[in-house]
């Protein structure tokens, strides 16, 4: 699998900095959506590869977006890393039932990141 | 700390723990020391040291010694030897034992990720497995034996539905749940000690270890190891961790970075 562009969803501009710095280094080319309107725009012209979703965001947040990612033709390839706050457990297993491959709790650091995306077979160990 | 100080620190740590104390490394062990020296009461490093060499307190030598320590480690690290652990060796040593028992070593495990990588690879397979798993240093057994690791800890190898299968949420951090907690236990052991009883193991991880100890001590490891793994067992070493003429005990499996099993020659001498 040939994976190369990857999607920041995040109302977080900092957030958003300090993913892209980490997700470029791993070899991604990288664009950003601030919240789960932007992003869904934009999958709909352009498939990306990843994409890292925040939970809490304006206009659309990360779980209604997700759901309605995978109903889109081609929606159900991306590989999707939920990236949020929420520690609880019970939630962490709402994100992975809507249809999220693996779960980052913030804060994350490039090695955590690295990780997750090597389990989910989005790039080699 | 003067180059003095760190000649006498570098012997300390060949002679008590085989371990190979860098040049290189003499900046890292002065900020590794600074807590120590202010837990007990010295004015600065340098101080510490000096005491330390005057009156050689057990006590005090190892907690010096634990702190230079290398203790990096995260759950499933390079991945790979999990996966051949899981899928071809649990299984052949499962049927391989009558009782279905399967017992492993993690030695050199730090503050236990290893072994709780073993230890869940074993019982999401459903195979009856017994983990053991031991360190030099005090400090990272009590650790490891707690279960208890910050979101990044946790999250470094793990994923969410993995970390949510067997640990949960303990005072903003995540700790082994008891089902996992049962199959694993945690000692303090030197890897240079002679064995105490006559316990073997199935396979035993041995991994990252020998790449940080002097090379004159790692025979003696590896002896160790040889006398306390069966002799239809496995060795896993580190992915970057090679036998060049330390042993002739072992013999790589081709195919498999990092596997190793009993030389011919070993097992005639079992015999």
């Amino acid at each position: 699998m040939d994976l190369t562009t990857c999607l920041i969803v995040d109302d977080s501009r900092i957030i958003r900095k300090v993913a892209r710095r980490i997700v470029e280094g791993l070899g991604y080319e990288v664009d950003e959506a601030a919240d789960g309107a932007e992003a869904l725009a934009y999958c709909t012209g352009a498939m990306p590869d990843v994409l890292l979703i925040d939970w809490n965001m304006p206009v659309m947040d990360g779980l209604s977006f997700l759901r309605l990612l995978r109903g889109l033709p081609g929606g159900d390839r991306p590989k999707v890393l939920f990236c949020t706050i929420e520690t609880r457990p019970d939630r962490i297993a709402e994100a992975l039932a809507a249809g999220a491959d693996d779960y980052v709790m913030k804060p994350f650091d490039g090695e955590i990141l690295q990780s997750k995306l090597a389990e989910v077979g989005a790039i080699a160990a | 700390m003067t180059p003095e100080d760190f000649d006498k620190l570098q012997t300390l740590m060949s002679t008590r723990a085989g371990y190979r104390l860098r040049r290189e490394r003499m900046q890292l062990a002065e900020h590794r020391l600074g807590p120590i020296a202010r837990r007990e009461g010295y004015a600065n490093v340098e101080a510490l040291l000096t005491n330390l060499w005057a009156h050689p307190v057990a006590s005090l030598g190892w907690a010096v010694i634990e702190a230079l320590l290398n203790p990096e480690t995260w759950f499933r690290r390079d991945r790979t030897p999990f996966r051949v652990f899981e899928r071809e060796l649990l299984p052949a040593l499962a049927s391989a034992r009558p009782s279905g028992q399967v017992r492993v070593w993690s030695a050199g495990c730090s503050t236990g990720q290893e072994a709780w990588s073993i230890a869940m690879a074993g019982l999401e397979t459903g195979a009856r497995i017994e983990v053991v798993a031991t360190d030099l240093s005090h400090r990272a057994v009590e650790k490891a034996r707690l279960g208890r690791y910050t979101g990044f800890e946790i999250q470094r190898g793990l994923t969410a539905k993995t970390m949510l299968r067997w640990f949960e949420p303990e005072e903003d951090q995540w700790r082994v749940k008891p089902d996992l907690a049962r199959v694993v236990s945690f000692a303090r052991a030197n890897l240079l000690d002679e064995p105490v009883d006559d316990a073997r193991h199935d396979v035993i991880f041995c991994r990252n270890v020998l790449t940080d100890m002097e090379p004159a001590r790692r025979a003696r490891v590896l002896d160790g190891l040889e006398q306390r793994l069966v002799d239809d067992g496995c060795l896993f070493l580190g992915a970057d961790e090679r036998l060049e003429g330390e042993t002739v005990a072992f013999r790589p499996v081709s195919g498999r970075p990092g596997l190793y099993v009993k030389a011919p020659s070993s097992l005639r001498r079992a015999a």
